[in-house]
């Protein structure tokens, strides 16, 4: 088992190593540098010259190797659009999706599971039918659309939560149960966003995971002993059935992780994904690769995670 | 010195009513009340001899300040229309070379040290000096030093007596305190966190930066020009949509550019207006001479003025700004936007006859084919249109050009790019022209001729200054520019620059499409009055709230935050 791990490690840095090479290269082949912002004041000396001095004059592969070389050095680099060093930057933001993507796999997890095992333990009844119908809906919506629409209307029609952002501009000056609900209302739409969207794959997940265990022995065994029909399903069934949910929470996370990137984008989320796509917007080079950068180690780590769960729930796995 | 120079002259008018409007801006409004501005993006710069983006200079209008403020006429001869602003008063040397600011005794920097003329001095080094790389430093060649005659008077020497002289001091500069930021190497200006907490003089002080967050101002309460009327600003940085429905919701006051597409939803909201936001930018579809990415070889279509007078007579102007602003739109008069010293609505540009289009481009060799399309010596009649799709009238623009160029037999194909890829691709890098056919651009330049300059002069292709980005160069121009740069007449600049505007028409390098106009949504308990064309938070000081028309986040008042 220990030896796996190992070997997953060296797989993970690996893919970082890639991961960084191919971020570097696509964000540098693409037109136009952090210094080629709109100022039409801005000459073209003297682009030219605040470029060389970025050490953006060099050839590529110079470029990339000083770029290791810092990363080696636990340096991200520095962003010129922000005015700050790169790792200040995902300091700040980081946390911000964490906190989005988190809650939301977490409410994800709780509701899909609730209504899957509810789908499986009702099977082609009522509740099956509409609420795969209903989820089937969520689940094929895009993300950046879902996000638009329900700013439309439960922002700017009905007036019911705010728009965007992460607290109101006046939050620091709200007293505490006001600056507390300012918050948890600038939370709901991006969350309940991301959850609706997750939710109905998980649901499925769970639904089949249940079917497959519902007819197994010891569920019967049970049944005939006259173990109540709830205690079968919540607390016999729904343990073995919990096994592949580990799986699909190191899936998951990952997914999560990119589609909090639109819905940060739709509602000016001050997170990792916002700083991604200003970054891309604004070639901010070295915001781009370490926004990559961490975003894949978040990958491995889910799925690393997920991993060391399954082993320690599953004892095949282990051996 | 027989007789009085004419600079001197409008200096000594500007003296007797010039310095006399001190107090003018200070109004009965009342004070108090928090606004809330939805600004384009954050700022990229806010040190002030950096800072050129759209919300960069919007904050540095609002904590500094110039040693004059221009009129708002934007007159850039002599004096005249200034008003002052650190500078209580100034006073020319006889030969005009030289000019004496007198500081305001009462200014202070927001830590509460006083402005000195060794501020001055010093503010001048940062915007000049090659280690900072100010995109400001090419604009300020004509001054030879600044000295200190004593701790309230700065001198400014100048090498040429020119009728711009005042005018690049006081619009071009503006004063940073020495003891700030003068500890911070000139090449390390841009990076260093000194420049991230500006301190200034203006009538707003700096409190909080969180990027890509929010932004807090607070009124300088003490300021030497006055208090201003609002307490609080918060600048936060969504993008056009999310802001539009901020406005419309409430959460936001101001927007200085409300998407031009969503314009109806302000007419029919009880929370929000339209307000227009006049801007000095006009927009075009420039004709590149060259071969895309090439210095060597013309074009093979635009090389020939009369294939360029025939597209540019082939497209309704007037139509299609009907058709993308509605009511709302201003039509293109030439190489300049209309509302600076030198604008003139008069200059004939090729009038809109899809007849005579046809029938010179007929005359120039290209025939139309059995498929209407037109070609000569097999290459067809066809060209790219280099459009940023983040623009939404010049993406409508483009599809209406489209329209029309192909009923004279003309395909043009729209490009639509991000702007990274826009500007790459539309500024020429040292010997390559810009990599486009044609290109839907828009220049904003300053108010003075030495700004057609920067556009339209051969002076303008690379150099330092160099913003001649569509490469057009024809030495009349060039002559009749540097005349009127050079005139003290103020007609007869006119004169020489409605020669260089007229020439620069009939040579086509481009279609002068429209003036490009914002329209604000502005909160409608907000009072505003209008907008300046250089700059909208110029006048912000000068907003306020009615008493009767607050709300909550009015209250907040300049208490520091809530501690929890």
């Amino acid at each position: 088992m220990r030896r796996a791990f190992v070997a997953r490690l060296w797989q993970s840095l690996i893919v970082v190593a890639v991961v960084t090479a191919i971020s570097f290269l696509l964000i540098h082949a693409a037109p136009g540098d952090p210094f080629s912002y709109e100022n039409s004041r801005i000459s073209i000396a003297q682009r030219d010259q605040l470029r060389a001095e970025a050490g953006y004059d060099k050839p590529l592969p110079e470029q990339f190797v000083r770029y290791t070389w810092r990363l080696l050095h636990g340096r991200f680099g520095y962003s010129f659009p922000h005015h700050a060093y790169v790792s200040e930057l995902l300091a700040a933001t980081i946390p911000r999706t964490l906190a989005l993507a988190g809650i939301s796999l977490l409410l994800s997890f709780l509701l899909g599971m609730a209504v899957g095992v509810l789908q499986a333990a009702r099977r082609d009844g009522w509740f099956d039918r509409i609420s795969s119908s209903v989820l089937l809906v969520f689940y094929s919506l895009p993300d950046f659309w879902a996000a638009l629409m329900a700013a439309l209307v439960f922002a700017q029609w009905w007036h019911l939560l705010p728009a965007s952002g992460m607290t109101d501009p006046m939050h620091d000056y709200m007293p505490f149960w006001r600056a507390l609900g300012d918050r948890l209302s600038h939370f709901v739409l991006p969350c309940a966003t991301l959850t609706l969207l997750t939710v109905a794959g998980i649901a499925r997940y769970q639904r089949t995971a249940m079917l497959e265990v519902l007819p197994l022995d010891y569920v019967r065994v049970a049944r005939a002993k006259g173990v109540p029909e709830k205690s079968i399903v919540w607390r016999h069934a729904l343990r073995t059935a919990l096994a592949p949910m580990i799986t699909l929470l190191g899936v998951l996370f990952p997914a999560l992780l990119g589609g909090s990137v639109f819905v940060e984008k739709v509602f000016q989320w001050p997170g990792m994904g916002l700083l991604a796509v200003s970054g891309i917007e604004s070639r901010d080079y070295d915001v781009v690769t370490a926004t990559v950068i961490v975003g894949s180690l978040m990958v491995i780590a889910g799925n690393l995670i997920a991993d060391l769960l399954h082993a320690a729930l599953d004892p095949r796995v282990r051996a | 010195m027989s007789k009085l120079n004419p600079v001197l002259t409008l200096s000594l008018a500007a003296l007797i009513f010039g310095c006399s409007k001190t107090d003018a801006r200070r109004s009965d409004s009342p004070t108090g009340g928090t606004l809330i501005i939805a600004i384009p993006g954050d700022p990229i710069d806010l040190f002030p001899a950096f800072a050129g983006d759209q919300s960069g200079a919007a904050v540095r209008d609002l904590l500094f300040d110039r040693l004059a403020l221009i009129g708002p006429d934007l007159g850039t001869f002599g004096d005249t229309g200034f008003t002052p602003q650190l500078a209580k008063s100034w006073t020319w040397s006889p030969d005009s070379m030289s000019i004496a600011f007198s500081i305001d005794p009462k200014a202070r920097w927001h830590d509460g040290k006083s402005v000195t003329a060794a501020d001055v001095k010093y503010s001048f080094r940062a915007f000049t000096d090659p280690k900072a790389a100010s995109p400001v430093a090419p604009l300020l060649t004509n001054i030879d030093s600044v000295s200190v005659r004593d701790a309230s008077t700065a001198v400014f020497f100048f090498k040429k007596r020119m009728p711009e002289q005042f005018y690049d001091v006081a619009y071009q500069l503006y004063i940073v305190p020495e003891h700030v930021y003068g500890k911070v190497p000139f090449d390390s200006l841009r990076t260093s966190d000194v420049t991230r907490t500006p301190v200034g003089s203006g009538r707003f002080r700096f409190v909080k930066w969180t990027p890509d967050v929010q932004m807090e101002l607070i009124a300088d309460t003490a300021n030497y020009r006055g208090r201003p009327n609002l307490d609080h600003l918060f600048l936060t940085p969504p993008d056009p949509l999310t802001g539009a429905t901020q406005i419309l919701t409430g959460q936001a006051d101001f927007m200085q550019a409300f998407p031009i597409d969503h314009i109806s939803e302000l007419d029919s909201s009880k929370v929000a207006r339209g307000m227009a936001a006049p801007v000095s930018q006009y927009a075009f579809l420039g004709m590149n001479p060259y071969v895309a990415k090439s210095r060597r070889e013309p074009h093979p279509i635009f090389g020939d003025v009369r294939v360029r007078r025939a597209l540019s007579m082939a497209v309704d102007r007037t139509g299609m700004l009907q058709n993308v602003f509605g009511g709302l739109g201003k039509i293109g008069h030439g190489p300049f936007p209309m509302g600076q010293t030198a604008s003139d609505s008069t200059i004939r540009l090729p009038s809109y006859d899809t007849a005579a289009a046809a029938a010179m481009l007929d005359s120039s060799g290209w025939k139309r084919g059995r498929d209407g399309m037109r070609s000569k010596n097999g290459r067809p009649l066809r060209f790219a249109m280099l459009v940023p799709f983040r623009s939404v009238p010049r993406m409508k623009y483009a599809s209406l050009l489209q329209e029309q160029f192909h009923r004279i037999g003309a395909l043009a194909t729209i490009e639509q790019v991000d702007t990274k890829t826009y500007l790459e691709r539309s500024i020429p890098r040292d010997d390559r022209a810009g990599d486009f056919d044609t290109v839907l651009n828009a220049f904003g330049p300053d108010p003075s001729v030495s700004g057609v300059k920067q556009n339209w002069a051969t002076a303008g292709i690379g150099g330092p200054a160099g913003q001649n980005f569509m490469l057009y160069s024809n030495k009349t121009v060039d002559a009749a520019i540097d005349s009127a740069v050079a005139s003290f007449d103020p007609v007869k600049a006119k004169a020489y620059a409605r020669r260089a505007f007229q020439q620069i028409a009939d040579d086509v390098p481009a279609i002068w499409l429209y003036d490009v106009i914002y329209v604000a949504g502005v909160n409608r308990r907000l009072v505003v009055p209008p907008l300046r064309m250089d700059g909208w938070a110029i006048n912000l000081a000068d907003w306020s709230i009615p008493v009767d028309k607050r709300i909550g986040r009015d209250s907040i008042g300049l208490a520091p935050p809530a501690k929890r």
